[in-house]
């Protein structure tokens, strides 16, 4: 299980999280809601390494996280996805998802540079693993191009793949829906399923609250870096706090 | 000994100088230009050539020098610095910058030459005169001036305030309706002006000299990065600490170790203190 | 890639190299083939320090003080100690290595302008000190440089180690560029959020690279030591190192060759073309703004950009369409 336990960050003056928990468990999809500023791609941040807690901690089944960077937590199996695709423009989208094995890659510079068996190995396991969740997740037709080339959904959803790539035990999501047309959020919905069915415990930080309730087993809501409501997708979507949040934003 | 001090201050207000020019271009734009040092380079060569070459009157050198220095940079904002931020891949200003330092310095060995020139007397003065000699108060009164004038510019003018708001928030900025294009050209224009007079000021001490750009780039960060980038009152006693420093090694090893000195004092502060010593945090370049 | 276009590739690769083996024969005159031999070990140090710049983004701009201390390395190792001047060769790589690694160190962790800076520093203190370290380096005088054994002594013996050394070197850097390690120093370069994000140590990583150019420089200085013959502190100018530098992001970031083409041409441009080489760097300025204005990806990718305009374009799709069973099977297959 990978918990944020009480976590509170501010910067400056502002405090953007205030004591917030939150666990996410493998095999579940949760929903992180909440309208502009409320702290929920704070909270993913710093799930994820990007933000030092001020207080709080960060929790990898009963390891503590805190002083772990982005890095060492990737390797541990946290992967995720950015607001704004982060990709490698000149490379391909094959060369963009194999990016994501890194974390197996066994070979060092030096086999790499003498292009040892091992090296070789890594090569091709990793493109075949690439090349099928790129097929999986619906980028098939387009593994030669150049990441710079292509279109909103598909930089989101190559995204997703290189983070599958890595293998990870918990994937967090930071608005995948984010510009996708109603057809490309329910093939989002579709991979979600099948990423939950496959053991991954996956964050969903969202704006779409109605795709949220849709595809979650629970939800949390925050306002303003306080918790709000949490429980099952009914039981947020009725609750009058989080309505009148909403409403009243 | 006081040799060694008066000297130290000197080429430290050179310095000080210098990395008041690194700050005022990068508060407005977030780069810092190869090109800084170049700036005072051209401010001493052409102070040389109006005064000495084509005999022009003290003022009118003195007024050239300083035009000198703020059409390069503005050319250097234009041709460097605009278009390439608009494309927004962090490194490439460093390049373009760096071709602008490259291409200037070559043209500047070229016309002028590879020698060090003299720079003339700005006042009647005998050659003996020890550490009252005006080529070491010229260039400390002129970054007296210009740490002085920026700071009232800063906080007594309406330019001054719209600086500040560009390099705190360039989106809200432009939000309110700041054309932060004309700021950002503005500024480089006022930088090169303060480092073009540095340039003229500091010329009987340095030399008219085309190798002084990439001197001057290179201590001149030395003096903002121990002082820390974004302070005006670090980039002065950066600048002076690191003078100080450069002139106390000559004198004590030789002025073959002056600047592995000040590289060791950069990288131990960079080491221990990488935002300098009145550098915030926050402001680090990317 | 189709088979006709790897069959064009091997043959254009086994035509280049039987050209670059045979070059003694072909070239008329000794100073061509000096010129070719200048080209080689400026290409070796550079087909490293193309991995730092153009594959990790990293703007060195004082290679040539590892350059110099590859050089001095060798001039004294071989020449005042008068080792055996190829286990020289080999202790001038070890030592740009190790120098690379302790400038490396601190360095790697700033921002782009300051690592830009430390590096013209390093350069900086390098000349000084070959100049204040009389008794090691002759100071301003300099020191005379052997030449290697039989049977490199002759002109074409020289250019045939050059070459094999470059070779070796160049398929090094093939390798790391076209695996793993060459997608890691593009995450490095263009997005460390993303690098970070798959688990790579973005610093270490950053290390690796730049001790690997110390190593390739150490070389590469003990080869142009030795071509020289005599080295003097002004042998090793800070324009060499601009020059480095431009040959790479003319050439293109994220290539081998394209690099490699920009080395053969800003160094044979000048000895061909007399006027340009009175210009000298203003012309490499110009040509660094040039690319740096217009096409930041270096001339290589104009090229490629050209070409793709013959190639007939195909209407491309550009719909996401998941297949969750094969999803299914690939995370099952992940686990094990």
């Amino acid at each position: 299980m990978l918990q944020a336990e009480s976590v509170s960050k501010r910067f400056g003056g502002l405090t953007a999280l205030s004591s917030v928990s939150l666990e996410l468990r493998p095999g579940e999809v949760h929903g992180l809601i909440g309208p502009n500023g409320s702290g929920k791609t704070t909270l993913l941040n710093m799930m994820s390494g990007y933000y030092p807690v001020d207080e709080g901690t960060i929790r990898l089944d009963t390891h503590v996280l805190n002083r772990e960077g982005v890095a060492e937590r990737a390797q541990r199996g946290i992967a995720r996805t950015f607001q704004k695709p982060r990709l490698l423009g000149p490379l391909s989208v094959l060369d963009n998802a194999m990016l994501g094995g890194w974390r197996d890659v066994k070979s060092g510079f030096i086999s790499t540079a003498l292009s040892l068996p091992r090296a070789l190995r890594d090569e091709r396991g990793l493109r075949d693993r690439a090349a099928e969740m790129l097929h999986g997740v619906g980028m098939a037709h387009a593994l030669d191009r150049p990441a710079s080339l292509l279109e909103h959904a598909e930089q989101r959803f190559l995204e997703i793949a290189r983070g599958l790539v890595s293998r990870p035990r918990f994937l967090l999501l930071d608005e995948p829906a984010g510009g996708l047309t109603p057809t490309e959020i329910d093939h989002l919905a579709t991979v979600i399923g099948v990423l939950r069915e496959s053991g991954i415990g996956v964050l969903l930080v969202e704006h779409h609250t109605d795709f949220v309730f849709r595809i979650s087993d629970r939800v949390t809501a925050l306002d303003l870096g306080r918790l709000v409501r949490h429980g099952t997708p009914d039981e947020v979507r009725n609750d009058a706090e989080v309505i009148r949040v909403y409403l009243g934003a | 000994m006081l040799n060694v001090i008066v000297y130290g201050l000197a080429i430290g207000a050179v310095y000080a100088a210098t990395a008041l020019v690194y700050n005022v271009m990068y508060s407005t734009s977030k780069v810092l230009s190869v090109s800084t040092g170049h700036i005072s380079m051209l401010g001493g060569i052409f102070g040389a050539y109006f005064l000495a070459q084509l005999k022009l009157p003290l003022i009118i050198g003195l007024l050239g020098a300083i035009a000198v220095g703020a059409a390069f940079n503005y050319l250097t904002e234009l041709i460097a610095v605009r278009r390439v931020l608009a494309r927004s891949d962090e490194h490439l200003w460093l390049l373009s910058t760096l071709a602008v330092a490259t291409m200037i310095s070559q043209i500047m060995a070229l016309w002028w030459g590879t020698e060090p020139k003299p720079f003339p007397r700005l006042f009647p003065q005998g050659f003996s005169q020890g550490i009252a000699d005006q080529k070491y108060w010229l260039p400390i009164g002129a970054t007296i001036i210009g740490a002085v004038g920026l700071e009232i510019f800063y906080r007594r003018t309406m330019y001054g305030k719209l600086f500040i708001a560009t390099s705190e928030d360039a989106f809200a900025a432009r939000a309110r309706g700041i054309n932060t294009d004309r700021i950002r050209a503005l500024s480089y224009v006022l930088s090169g002006a303060l480092g073009g007079l540095a340039g003229f000021a500091a010329g009987q001490l340095t030399f008219a000299y085309f190798a002084l750009g990439f001197a001057l780039t290179l201590n001149g960060f030395i003096a903002i990065a121990v002082g820390g980038l974004g302070s005006n009152l670090g980039a002065v006693i950066g600048g002076i600490a690191l003078g100080m420093m450069s002139s106390f090694a000559t004198y004590f090893f030789g002025g073959e170790y002056q600047q592995t000195v000040a590289i060791g004092v950069l990288i131990l502060v960079l080491i221990v203190k990488p935002e300098g010593l009145f550098g915030s945090k926050q402001v680090r370049p990317v | 890639m189709t088979e006709h276009s790897r069959g064009a590739r091997i043959a254009t690769l086994v035509m280049g190299a039987v050209f670059l083996v045979a070059l003694p024969f072909i070239v008329r005159d000794q100073y061509q083939l000096h010129l070719a031999q200048l080209i080689g070990v400026y290409w070796i140090l550079i087909a490293g320090l193309n991995l730092v710049i153009g594959y990790s983004g990293q703007l060195s701009v004082g290679h040539v003080g590892l350059l110099a201390v590859g050089a001095y390395g060798f001039a004294i190792i071989a020449g005042k100690y008068d080792f055996p001047p190829l286990l020289a060769l080999i202790a001038c790589g070890a030592l740009g290595g190790l120098c690379g690694f302790l400038l490396g160190l601190p360095s790697l962790r700033l921002p782009g302008f300051y690592f830009a800076m430390v590096t013209l520093a390093f350069a900086v203190i390098v000349t000084e000190q070959s100049v204040a370290q009389t008794d090691l380096t002759g100071g301003g005088v300099g020191l005379p440089v052997p030449g290697f054994a039989a049977p490199f002594d002759s002109p074409e013996g020289f250019y045939w180690l050059i070459l094999a050394v470059a070779a070796a070197i160049t398929w090094l850097t093939w390798n790391i560029a076209r695996l793993m390690w060459g997608r890691a120093l593009i995450g490095v370069r263009d997005s460390e959020v993303a690098a970070r994000s798959v688990g790579i140590s973005v610093y270490r990583v950053k290390l690796i690279v730049f001790v690997f150019s110390g190593v390739t420089a150490g070389i590469a200085g003990g080869l142009f030591a030795s071509l020289q013959s005599y080295i003097t502190p002004d042998t090793f100018i800070f324009e060499l190192g601009l020059f480095f530098f431009t040959c790479i992001i003319i050439g293109g970031r994220g290539s081998i060759f394209g690099p490699f083409v920009g080395t053969v041409i800003l160094t044979a441009i000048p000895e061909v073309v007399a006027p340009l080489a009175k210009l000298g760097n203003f012309f490499y300025g110009f040509l660094l703004l040039v690319v740096v204005l217009l096409t930041p990806e270096g001339f290589g990718r104009l090229f490629q950009q050209a070409l793709a305009r013959f190639n007939p374009k195909v209407a491309e799709s550009t719909v996401v369409a998941p297949d969750p069973a094969l999803l299914r099977k690939a995370l099952q297959r992940a686990e094990d």
